[in-house]
């Protein structure tokens, strides 16, 4: 009866068929060959996951030889000229150019940044259109002065809706949001925070005092999780940060704090 | 049937081929078509359907994968203890709760996007919204891959554990290592556990079975147990451990008085103190292995004494040898007998009993008086059977002298020689006084062989082989020549008929008249002078036509025939279909009375309007236009 470590145990026993190792060698030899003959035959989802596995694979395997020939590659020496510096006095009143420029880029960069206060600052304006759906209404589906918001909103937990006859917008149950993906740029970690309002949505007044969330919206989000603290010592509970995705598509709000 | 199978639990994907499964799953069994001028209704529902097809495809194999694997609480207290040291309860009992978990989540992801996708308004929405939701349920699934792959390793592992029943009657091993366990499992059973002259050969348990009493007994195996706290056991000792305690069973305690295992008899006598409780309520049997070393008579007296232990206790000492198999039947016996009687007894205790034997009741009938009324037996039945005194009509065989004679018994082979009995005995040299034996079985061999020389001579003489000379008169030299060519002729015929005969060629095509009449008296006289034969023309012979067919041979014709230069350069019309190649109007008859019945058979049998109708009923059979083509053919899906 087989039990345990049978395999290890006739292994060990009766050793392996006496062309064990060529076999294999021989398989091991045919593989790229095998694998070049799928990939050639392969068609739709298959060949899309199975090529785009074998593209990183080659990517890796080049990086690797590419590593190896530097390690093959002896590093020349110059020749010391006539009347060069001891290594002490090297680095006295020499200058490497390429660390001035990397240097003069930062802060070229540094400058450019500060001109806008916002991550996103250019953002798609969008139409009412886009943002609402025409209700029709009234006995014979004449009337069409609702309008229902499509895309993702925040409603405060206190909101109650009106009554249908007086309700202009509605805001669907499942479009509503009350957390977002918030990443501190500083911290360079994302935290999971509730929503506390709409600071401002850049396309419309409208759209703001209706809380919705597009692209480039100023929401305002609680950061008391994070254990923040103001200079005075009190910790910071409400801080803004703008959303870098559209949540619409995405189903899920991710944003930037701004700090 | 084993209680206890744990080799059908499906193989465990690791986490990218799990997401590989599973969504390669979703695009071949779901459409893959939309547009976007569609109705967005469709385009909707079309989306929707992925996200519930793929969330449905992981909380299945996920359910499967939770479903299948041993649940620790339910199953009995060996196998749950022995899993536990083998693969850590906590770690095991986690990785199954983190799939549920994960199951769970990838469930609510499901129902979030879902409820996003009844909003979406365009295709792009909709398809954004799908990407993230299949992206999400596939990120759920690998940060699970650590688990996976635990959970694969176990299930490999518990698929190799040995089949143990827990409720069969069975016999545990145990003592320290190298006492000789494993080869007393050899010698009993048809295991064939590894057997090595150093510690720990034995890692883990092996099962065994024996038979006793006509009954099936399990022996198990035990890796060597040392002698040290709980707390510090290994995995291998502790294996050995759960078996032991959870087990019913008798248990055999291995001693090995000639300290060859490398540990004197008070160790092992400790030893077996410290696990003592382990052997509560159960039979036990302490067996002194190595007898061919060193019998325990044999022991000095102070060894002798430190067994005392078991005498004062009431524990059998058995000795053995499982190099030259003494006492290892009588081991085997009473470990058995011993746990038979046990369970015996405990059964005998439970209540369950007192049902059957309430319902048990044995018969005796009264004795009506005194007289002794024994059984029957006819007294031929006691006699010894008749063909035994009955001589063997049979022959008798070597094999049965052989049988009889024993060691005396010779092959014989001489005594059935066709020979006077006083020569079968003879012995034959090869060579004689310098001859062969072999060459004079027959003394006038040489006498026989002239004799037919000189036959054969004589017949020579005779002319009895010669090869008569045939005189060649003219007409029998015409005749060969005449034979000669006929035979060319043939040849040419037979070569010409082959080229000519090509397959699949109508033998008859459509378009030629009737077969002109090609028989006639002057072409079979030229062909017959060709060949050499003349005919001449004998009144009786019958080669002349005596008398013209038409009424009269002087009539004039009735058209006048044309003796212009033209000759016969009229155009002829084309004979009809229906009469080319066909040679009478009888016969033109039937093949239309034949092609009739052909083609109302072939219109009956399809259906057809009649013998013009060229109908095909689907232009675009569905199978064949609906549906992706991949790598295979056009014609076939």
């Amino acid at each position: 009866m087989p039990q345990n470590e049978y395999i290890e145990r006739h292994q060990k026993l009766y050793g392996r068929r006496l062309d064990y190792y060529e076999r294999k060698r021989k398989k091991e030899a045919r593989e790229p060959h095998k694998r070049a003959e799928k990939a050639k035959k392969l068609r739709g989802l298959k060949a899309k996951m199975f090529n785009k596995e074998r593209r990183k694979e080659k990517i890796q395997m080049k990086k690797k030889i590419r590593a190896h020939e530097e390690k093959q590659v002896k590093q020349k020496h110059e020749e010391v000229k006539e009347g060069a510096l001891p290594v002490y006095l090297l680095d006295r009143d020499v200058q490497s150019r390429a660390k001035v420029l990397s240097n003069m880029i930062k802060q070229k960069r540094k400058e450019k940044a500060g001109k806008w206060d916002v991550p996103i600052p250019k953002v798609r304006a969008q139409g009412d259109s886009e943002v609402f759906k025409v209700l029709k209404s009234g006995k014979t589906k004449r009337k069409a002065w609702k309008r229902m918001v499509t895309k993702v909103c925040y409603v405060g937990e206190a909101f109650t809706r009106k009554p249908p006859k007086f309700e202009r917008f509605i805001r669907p149950m499942a479009l509503r949001f009350n957390k977002a993906h918030v990443t501190h740029p500083e911290l360079k970690a994302t935290f999971y925070l509730p929503i506390i309002g709409v600071k401002k949505n850049p396309s419309s007044p409208m759209f703001t005092s209706l809380g919705v969330i597009t692209k480039g919206t100023v929401i305002e989000v609680n950061i008391s999780e994070l254990g923040l603290v103001t200079q005075s010592g009190k910790v910071v509970w409400g801080k803004y940060a703008q959303v870098t995705n559209n949540p619409e598509n995405d189903g899920c709000i991710n944003a930037v704090l701004l700090v | 049937m084993p209680l206890y199978n744990f080799k059908k639990i499906a193989v465990v994907p690791s986490a990218k081929d799990f997401i590989d499964i599973i969504l390669s799953k979703t695009q071949r069994k779901t459409p893959t078509v939309i547009h976007k001028h569609y109705k967005i209704s469709r385009i909707r529902s079309f989306y929707m359907r992925k996200i519930k097809f793929t969330q449905q495809n992981f909380h299945d194999r996920l359910s499967q994968i939770i479903q299948e694997f041993p649940k620790l609480d339910n199953i009995h207290p060996f196998y749950a203890d022995l899993m536990n040291v083998l693969y850590d309860k906590d770690h095991f009992k986690l990785g199954l709760g983190q799939l549920n978990q994960a199951r769970h989540l990838i469930d609510n992801v499901a129902k979030d996007y879902l409820r996003l996708l009844k909003f979406g308004d365009s295709l792009y929405r909709c398809k954004q919204l799908k990407k993230a939701a299949l992206g999400r349920m596939a990120t759920i699934m690998k940060r699970q891959s650590p688990n996976l792959e635990y959970l694969e390793q176990v299930r490999q592992h518990l698929a190799r554990l040995p089949s143990i029943d827990p409720y069969t009657r069975t016999i545990i091993l145990c003592g320290f290592p190298n006492v000789g366990k494993s080869s007393f499992m050899n010698k009993i059973t048809r295991a064939e556990v590894d057997v090595q002259p150093y510690a720990f050969t034995t890692k883990s348990l092996y099962v065994g079975h024996t038979d006793f009493k006509y009954l099936r007994w399990q022996v198990i195996d035990t890796p060597g147990i040392l002698d040290h706290p709980l707390t510090e056991r290994n995995v291998i000792e502790m294996q050995g451990v759960t078996a032991l305690a959870h087990l019913r069973a008798a248990i055999l305690y291995f001693l090995d008085p000639s300290e060859q295992c490398g540990h004197s008899i008070a160790e092992q006598i400790k030893l077996y103190n410290s696990i003592k409780p382990l052997f509560n309520k159960k039979p036990l049997l302490v067996v002194c292995n190595k007898s061919d070393v060193l019998k325990i008579d044999d022991l000095p007296e102070e060894k002798k004494r430190e067994l005392d232990v078991f005498k004062e206790s009431n524990i059998p000492v058995l000795s053995m040898s499982t190099l030259t198999d003494e006492g290892v039947a009588e081991v085997k016996q009473q470990a058995c007998s011993m746990l038979l009687a046990f369970r015996v007894e405990n059964k005998m205790q439970t209540k369950k009993l007192d049902g059957v034997l309430n319902r048990l009741h044995v018969a005796v009938p009264k004795a009506r008086d005194e007289k002794a009324r024994p059984a029957f037996i006819p007294a031929a039945a006691t006699e010894e059977p008749l063909d035994e005194i009955i001589t063997d009509p049979k022959p008798k065989l070597e094999r049965d002298l052989e049988l009889e004679l024993g060691d005396d018994y010779m092959l014989d082979l001489k005594k059935n020689y066709d020979l006077p009995e006083e020569y079968k005995y003879d012995i034959i040299p090869e060579f004689w006084e310098g001859h062969n034996i072999a060459d004079y079985i027959d003394p006038e061999i040489f006498e026989k062989l002239q004799q037919l020389e000189r036959e054969e001579e004589l017949r020579e003489e005779s002319g009895m082989y010669a090869v008569p000379k045939i005189e060649m008169d003219e007409t029998l030299k015409e005749v060969r020549e005449l034979a000669a060519q006929i035979r060319e002729k043939k040849a040419i015929m037979r070569q010409e008929a082959r080229v000519v005969k090509r397959p699949g060629r109508p033998v008859m095509p459509r378009t030629t008249t009737a077969k002109v009449r090609e028989r006639s008296v002057s072409r079979l006289k030229s062909e017959m002078s060709k060949l050499g034969v003349e005919l001449e023309d004998k009144p009786d012979a019958g080669y002349k036509r005596t008398r013209g067919r038409s009424r009269s041979l002087s009539k004039p014709s009735a058209k006048k025939m044309r003796v212009d230069s033209e000759g016969r350069a009229r155009s002829m019309s084309r004979l009809p279909r229906d009469v080319s190649g066909v040679k009478d109007p009888v016969i033109r008859k039937k093949l239309k009375k034949a092609a009739h019945k052909a083609i109302s058979r072939k219109v009956g049998k399809k259906g057809l309007k009649g013998e013009g109708d060229r109908f095909i009923g689907t232009k675009k059979p569905k199978h064949l236009f609906s549906g992706k083509r991949g790598v295979g053919k056009t014609d076939r899906r």
